[in-house]
């Protein structure tokens, strides 16, 4: 066993390595965006209902649901906005956009609180000139017995959502502010903000809609289902979700077949060079027991000589994968949007490692059995 | 019989292989009447054809390691080894690593030039003197010796005899040699022993070994 060994283990190796790398970085960084694109997990309600808290608490505690919060009527979900700090002067109409912590369109963006802070879609940021940290006007207005009321709300941006989270003028606002707003809509007072009023309706408040997001892309046919028994009206991407699952399930099917027979392949190569390394050494090992070696010290030779044999040679293979990886990742990185095409997880080197010291270690075990069961005198003769 | 020299005598085929195969316990006999063996006297007896049908080849090891020396007729040196360390490999196996032998057997067999060259670097005849060595380095009680000398030029084997003679001689020591060449044992002052197989039933070989001393 001599360096070659250690090379042509790692050639067989590497190119194992590489098509796993690939599998990963194909499936889990390519694909695994799509899985999360909020537009797949979303499910809308088709129509207007009454939801309330009682709902609300039990869809949020289903594991398959990532998001819920409350929607009120579209008409009165919309506020005009005016930045405070430039020239513009521009006045833009915005929806209002109900949200809080864990909004997956928000994506990790601060979510907005209160009374005071909100986030803006890219769209009316980029019309009113604002950007996080910035300070905006809100304008409402209603008609009261006649009278037209106009209240002014300052706000605070606090996060810009991407242009692919929402394509249109939008704001993303607390729950506190999203009641407040058709309250006033409604005509009725709102403590809080100390807009005046008709008195709030007592009891628990019900909602006209929602905004649901999915677990993951396969909790979203389950969870429409279970929308649709309790006679909710939903629409969901469920044909699309389909495309990406089959498209995710081939592809893995696929791969694993490949890198099932490479790595037997690889099993078998490893495990016949330690054979035949233990077998090359016979007369060496009978020359030893002749010396007077015991059987059982020296059988452990040439295994622990493998197993060192299969850690070296996965080592250079493990290194050789880190500058292809780079390669081909630099190669590609054009193509996938800077995502990595290559890509392994320390529990694949660590599955790559166990599988090369299993594989040494049986053959090794059934070379060292043999040899110690070959009576010394016969290799002896083998000039 | 310490001290003794014997020389068994035979075409290549006639058993001598086996006879020192079976005699340095490496070849596990079919079946035999009476093997024991004493190292150093009749009370220090060990029954070889107990030990084999007790499947207990440690005993067998120790007693190779401890008693006996090996010379084939190739030298058997372990290739990735150099000299000194294929020397020392008998002795370090009973005594564990540390002291250098080597040194010693070297100048004894005209070596010492050799020491830390690989086996593949020496001529047959330096690996020849290379085997000796090392098989009287853990200072056996019995050298055995499988034609020691076929594959060295008659001058140098006369050579390697002497010293091997020389030593055992010196050091006490039973010498065991299986060759062809009749005159050169005898020249050496060998005793010559007949050994007899029984070649009715090739499967089962019997030897019959007989010995005026």
């Amino acid at each position: 066993m001599s360096a070659c060994f250690v090379l042509s283990l790692s050639a067989v190796l590497l190119p194992l390595l590489v098509l796993f790398g690939l599998k990963f970085g194909i499936i889990g960084n390519l694909l695994e965006p799509i899985k999360q694109d909020p537009r797949y997990l979303q499910i809308l309600p088709a129509g207007s209902g009454s939801y309330g808290p009682d709902w609300f608490e039990a869809m949020s505690a289903r594991s398959d649901v990532a998001f819920i919060v409350p929607r009120t009527r579209a008409i009165a979900a919309t506020m005009r906005l005016r930045a405070q700090d430039t020239d513009t002067g521009r006045i833009i109409n915005v929806e209002l956009i109900p949200s809080a912590t864990g909004d997956p369109v928000l994506n990790g963006l601060e979510p907005p609180q209160g009374y005071e802070t909100v986030a803006l879609s890219k769209d009316a940021a980029d019309k009113l000139g604002v950007s996080a940290g910035d300070t905006l006007e809100g304008i409402l207005s209603r008609t009261l017995g006649g009278e037209q009321q106009t209240e002014l709300l300052p706000l605070t941006v606090t996060a810009v959502a991407s242009a692919a989270a929402f394509a249109r003028d939008g704001m993303f606002v607390s729950n506190d502010l999203l009641v407040a707003v058709e309250d006033f809509r409604d005509g009725r007072s709102v403590g809080a903000l100390g807009w005046s009023g008709a008195t709030a309706t007592e009891g628990p408040r019900y909602f006209a809609g929602f905004r649901l997001y999915a677990r993951s892309i396969d909790d979203v046919a389950g969870l429409r289902d279970g929308l649709m028994k309790q006679g909710i009206d939903v629409r969901s991407r469920l044909a699309d979700i389909e495309l990406v699952q089959s498209l995710d399930r081939n592809l893995s099917i696929v791969f694993w077949i490949i890198a099932g027979i490479a790595a037997v392949g690889y099993g078998l190569a490893f495990g016949s060079s330690v054979w035949a390394n233990i077998d090359r050494k016979r007369r060496d090992f009978s020359v030893l027991r002749l010396t007077g070696f015991r059987t059982r010290g020296i059988v452990w030779f040439p295994i622990l000589q493998a197993m060192l044999t299969g850690v070296l040679g996965w080592l250079v293979a493990a290194l050789a994968y880190f500058v292809v990886q780079a390669a081909l990742n630099s190669l590609f990185a054009d193509n996938v949007g800077g995502a990595s095409v290559c890509r392994l997880l320390p529990v694949h080197f660590i599955a790559s490692l166990v599988l090369t010291l299993a594989a040494a270690s049986i053959a090794a075990a059934l070379g060292g059995r043999r040899l110690a069961r070959l009576e010394p005198s016969l290799a002896l003769r083998e000039a | 019989m310490p001290g003794a020299k014997l020389a068994f005598i035979g075409e290549s085929g006639s058993g001598k292989s086996t006879l020192l195969e079976l005699l340095a316990m490496i070849l596990r006999p079919t079946e035999s009447d009476v093997f024991s063996f004493c190292p150093r006297s009749q009370d220090d007896n060990h029954d070889i054809v107990a030990a084999w049908q007790a499947e207990d080849v440690d005993l067998l090891s120790d007693l190779r390691s401890r008693h006996i020396g090996y010379v084939l007729q190739y030298g058997g040196l372990l290739p990735y080894l150099t000299v000194r360390e294929n020397i020392n490999l008998s002795w370090r196996l009973l005594h564990g690593p540390g002291e250098d032998v080597a040194e010693h057997w070297a100048t004894r067999l005209r070596i010492a030039a050799q020491l830390d060259k690989r086996p593949a670097e020496l001529s047959v005849g330096q690996r020849q003197r290379v085997a000796i060595a090392r098989a009287l380095a853990h200072n056996p009680t019995v050298l055995i010796a499988d034609e020691p000398t076929a594959a060295i030029d008659p001058l140098n084997a006369e050579r390697i005899m002497e010293l091997m003679v020389g030593l055992v001689d010196e050091l006490g020591v039973t010498l065991i040699v299986a060759s062809h060449a009749h005159q050169l044992m005898q020249r050496a002052g060998l005793s010559m022993i007949d050994h007899r197989i029984d070649a009715s039933d090739p499967k089962s070989m019997r030897v019959t070994v007989s010995y005026a001393a």
